[in-house]
């Protein structure tokens, strides 16, 4: 669409014109709302907070509104490609192009990610008995730059600049000669700055977990989630460098003309090693949390502890390990060689054996219990069929020949969708269905939240199970059309079908949340009749909640109380001291700082890279000088001081 | 009328999972493919047939019923035998996949080969968005790939500016074209028809657009059809 302007004539796409629109129109609505109901100080509250509990909010909260985004993109995708040759608005060649990029990178890093570490946030410091994150200025810090990172990206949209290259940003195309606009710059700095914000969450995972378990908490008495949480952080923190330096030597051959990925010396597959070298212990990074929430989950419902708990922490540590030792079956059809790719071929299949353990520890952890089907076990229990599909695809993935058929087809779609929505997705939900109640003190909707299990577990079957067939019958992934020849019509018409039906699936969630705040079932502090230490603080959660300290003497104390001693767990006789919270706005002050920043970059704008710059370091300089410890010591209080 | 006679085709075609282009192989290379992908899929459903009985059968014998409702399970921490069971059956599944997998892997790295004798050499060179074949005696077509039936023919790959991918899934699977580099593959189709072609690496804005034609001929119409060519560019 154009228009005339000041005797300019400007270019606008209706689509982006459209989202405009949609976007002033509920930004404007949802501000009258707040300013009805008066939640300024609610807002302001969760805005300069650093407790565990409301950033963990925060992902969660920001998480859902991407997962809104990148669902929509991919319903436009299905759309696009429901017929043959078809036409579906503007969604052909670089539009499309620009759909599956933002779809497949928004969900990665803005939904599965702060899925996974808002639940952490919420329920990790609760499983072990501490009353905070280690750091919890810096927890905050994380979220702003996770969110910083979420915004540039989804930006680029509105500034008609989306990155265009594929999730994966594949040199050359990704490098200034093949795609000169600004979105894939906004790739890079979107995904710098987030990444930043989730090393130091990883960090400050790491030291919650050591330094700040209950007495007697042995690590060989942490629930599995918190066991989960903490091999996570330990991938990010040698996963996450090795994206940050691709970025930034990606970012050198875009704006400073360098050549590392192409030209006489350097070559495009170092990208590839790069990036595949984060990417696949990235895609454990989004399944181990899940597989930690449903350990936590099938536990509980079944009342019975995790079967086999020494071999399901050895499993996922094993998984972590061998998750570094597989990324070259991204790439067998490059041509490294036939021994390269079968080592590779072996490892990655290897790690089927710890991931089959898991399964089997799951399924036997439900015999011989009372299976209670509640929304949380609900997606506990549609996850294991789901996910072992996506596990067998993977291993026939593995083999290397006959991925040279599979590789970049349909079926490759279907299969990490099979994981990444059967795991992560239904994770993150029976996740948030479970702990709920500790973020609000009342549960979601049983009902409602089975109608949005239901719509979207076989929706999800629906849309991705004919994809396997697609592939198989020559469908590459990435295209905006087929013909009607290559008889992948009714595979993928079905699909948009089932699509659809997630969708609805999705809306009757967020239904579910706003009826649930609108008439809150109040559930006291144990609604599942929970074993683990959160369900014996309040919900919600109130600051420094181990008030006394409880002494854990087993892996499910809460259990163990509510058999054995009325419910009363045995008080500690040493207490922790705790993190000191504190209020700031330094951390949302940092976001707005750090945003102008990537912009400059992205524009070229050298003034304002200097301004911004000085100003980054200033904020370095200022919470350098900002030393609640001292404070605090002077004011005789006792806190922990790492 | 049209879009319905489609629809119940490939409803039949949906049915009987047979015909799909990948398993439905025209050479040697794609039928060791196609066998890889029919056995691998067959162990593995072994392995999901085993699961999915076990939580079907363990959902529906241990779900909560007003019997069982108030009852405490006896506390089980696990079995060594079970978890023993569990890890090595799947090493030995794993382990029965490997053979072939090595073997078939190893005998498809072109580069290891060297060229069959009576090989045809066509070089093939990927650019934004489409493909020209070279052949022997000069001639050159863009999309329109004519291979003779029952000889070798090594593909030698050869990228003039991005990374794009060389794929004729009834011949066998996929190959990079990488930029700077050289990459061969090889093929002997034994059936004369038209296959479909095309790039799977995402390549750009018209990288769906990036597909061509593979005609396999008898021998006789092959060297004609060359002649002809030639004649034309002459
Ligand atoms: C909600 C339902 C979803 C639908 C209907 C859907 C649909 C699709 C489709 C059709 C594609 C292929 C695009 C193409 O190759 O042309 C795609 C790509 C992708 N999806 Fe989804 N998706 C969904 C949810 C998710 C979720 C939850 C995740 C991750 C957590 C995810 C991650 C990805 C990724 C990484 C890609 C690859 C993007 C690329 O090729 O660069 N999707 N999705
Ligand atoms: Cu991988
Ligand atoms: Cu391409």
């Amino acid at each position: 669409m154009t228009f005339e302007l000041f005797n300019r004539t400007f270019f606008i796409a209706t689509d982006v014109l459209f989202a405009y629109i949609v976007l002033i129109g509920t930004g404007l609505g949802v501000l009258y709302l707040v300013n009805r109901a008066n939640k300024w100080s609610v807002i302001k509250d969760y805005v300069t907070t650093t407790h565990h509990r409301k950033i963990g909010v925060l992902y969660l909260l920001s998480a859902t509104l991407f997962f809104l985004r990148a669902g929509i993109e991919a319903l436009i995708i299905r759309m696009q490609l429901s017929v043959p040759e078809n036409d579906f608005w503007v969604f052909q060649g670089d539009k499309f192009n620009e759909a599956f990029t933002t779809h497949g990178t928004i969900m990665i890093f803005f939904v599965a990610m702060p899925l996974l570490i808002g639940l952490m946030n919420v329920a990790v410091p609760l499983q072990i008995g501490a009353q905070d994150m280690a750091f919890p200025y810096m927890n905050a810090i994380s979220f702003w730059l996770f969110l910083a990172g979420a915004i540039l990206v989804n930006m680029s949209f509105f500034m008609t600049a989306s990155p265009n290259a594929g999730w994966t940003a594949y040199a050359p195309l990704s490098t200034a000669e093949f795609t000169p606009e600004a979105g894939n710059d906004y790739y890079i700095f979107g995904l710098q700055v987030s990444g930043v914000g989730t090393i130091l969450a990883a960090i400050n995972m790491i030291v919650t977990i050591v330094r700040h378990r209950a007495p007697g908490m042995k690590m060989t008495r942490m629930p599995l989630f918190a066991w989960s949480t903490l091999v996570t952080a330990f991938l990010i923190l040698i996963a996450f460098p090795v994206l940050t330096i691709a970025l930034y030597i990606l970012m050198f051959d875009r704006l400073f003309g360098t050549s590392f990925f192409s030209g006489e010396s350097g070559s495009p597959i170092y990208w590839q090693h790069l990036f595949w070298i984060f990417g696949h212990p990235e895609v454990y990074i989004i399944i181990i949390p899940a597989f930690g929430i449903f350990s936590d989950v099938i536990s509980t419902f079944s009342k019975k502890r995790v079967f086999g708990y020494t071999s399901m922490v050895v499993a996922i540590v094993i998984i972590g390990l061998l998750g570094f030792m597989v990324w070259v079956h991204h790439m067998f059809t490059v041509g490294l060689g036939p021994v390269v790719n079968t080592v590779f071929a072996i490892t990655t299949m290897l790690i089927a054996v710890p991931t089959g353990i898991k399964i089997f520890n799951w399924l036997f952890t439900m015999r011989k219990g009372v299976i209670r089907l509640g929304t949380p076990m609900l997606f506990a229990a549609g996850f294991i069929p789901t996910f072992v599909i996506g596990g067998v695809t993977g291993v026939m993935l593995a083999v290397a020949a006959a991925d040279f058929q599979f590789h970049d087809t349909y079926f490759v779609v279907a299969h990490f969708h099979y994981t990444m929505v059967g795991g992560t997705v239904l994770g993150a939900f029976a996740g948030i269905y479970y702990w709920f109640p500790k973020m609000f003190g009342f549960k979601l909707k049983d009902g409602l939240g089975k109608a949005h299990f239901w719509l979207f577990l076989i929706g999800f079957h629906i849309t991705f199970f004919p994809q396997h067939f697609a592939g198989l019958n020559g469908m590459p992934r990435r295209v905006y059309t087929y013909t009607a020849e290559d008889n992948i019509f009714i595979f993928n018409f079905i699909s948009t079908i089932g699509a659809f039906m997630m969708g609805i699936g999705t809306l009757f969630f967020v239904l579910n949340i706003y009826k649930s705040f609108k008439d809150p079932d109040k559930c006291g502090n144990d609604p599942w009749d929970g074993r683990t230490l959160e369900w014996s603080v309040p919900s919600p959660a109130p600051e420094h909640p181990f008030d006394p300290m409880p002494q854990v003497n087993t892996v499910d104390p809460l259990w163990e109380a509510k058999r054995n001693r009325g419910g009363k767990l045995p008080v500690a006789n040493t207490s922790r001291s705790a993190p000191i919270d504190v209020t700031s706005w330094q951390p949302v002050s940092f976001y707005g700082v750090i945003m102008l920043f990537s912009l400059s970059f992205i524009y070229h704008v050298t003034w304002l890279q200097i301004v911004s710059g000085v100003m980054v370091l200033a904020f370095f300089a200022l919470r350098t000088l900002t030393d609640e410890h001292t404070r605090l010591a002077k004011e005789g209080e006792n806190h922990d001081n790492v | 009328m049209n879009k319905c006679k489609l629809l119940m085709a490939s409803l039949v075609i949906f049915l009987t999972g047979c015909n799909l282009r990948v398993l439905d192989p025209k050479s040697e290379t794609a039928r060791d493919q196609s066998f890889l992908i029919q056995f691998s899929f067959a162990l593995m459903m072994i392995v999901f047939a085993i699961v999915i009985i076990l939580f079907v059968w363990f959902l529906s014998k241990y779900r909560e019923n007003d019997q069982n409702k108030d009852y405490i399970p006896a506390d089980e921490k696990g079995s060594p035998w079970l978890e023993i069971t569990w890890t090595v059956i799947p090493f030995i599944l794993l382990a029965i996949l490997a053979v072939p997998t090595v073997s078939i892997t190893f005998e498809q790295s072109a580069q290891t080969e060297s060229t069959p004798t009576d090989a045809v050499l066509i070089e093939v060179t990927g650019q934004q968005f489409s493909w020209t074949f070279s052949y022997q005696n000069g001639v050159e077509t863009v999309n329109d790939l004519r291979l003779p039936v029952d000889r070798p023919v090594e593909f030698t790959l050869r990228s003039d500016d991005i990374i794009h991918s060389f794929w004729i899934p009834k011949l066998g699977g996929k190959k990079d074209l990488i930029p700077g580099e050289t990459r061969r593959m090889i093929v002997t189709p034994e059936e004369t028809g038209t296959y479909q072609g095309k790039c799977a690496e995402f390549c750009g804005r018209e990288h769906t657009k990036m597909r061509f034609t593979t005609t396999v001929m008898e021998e006789s119409e092959y060297e004609q059809w060359l002649e002809d060519m030639k004649e034309k560019i002459e």
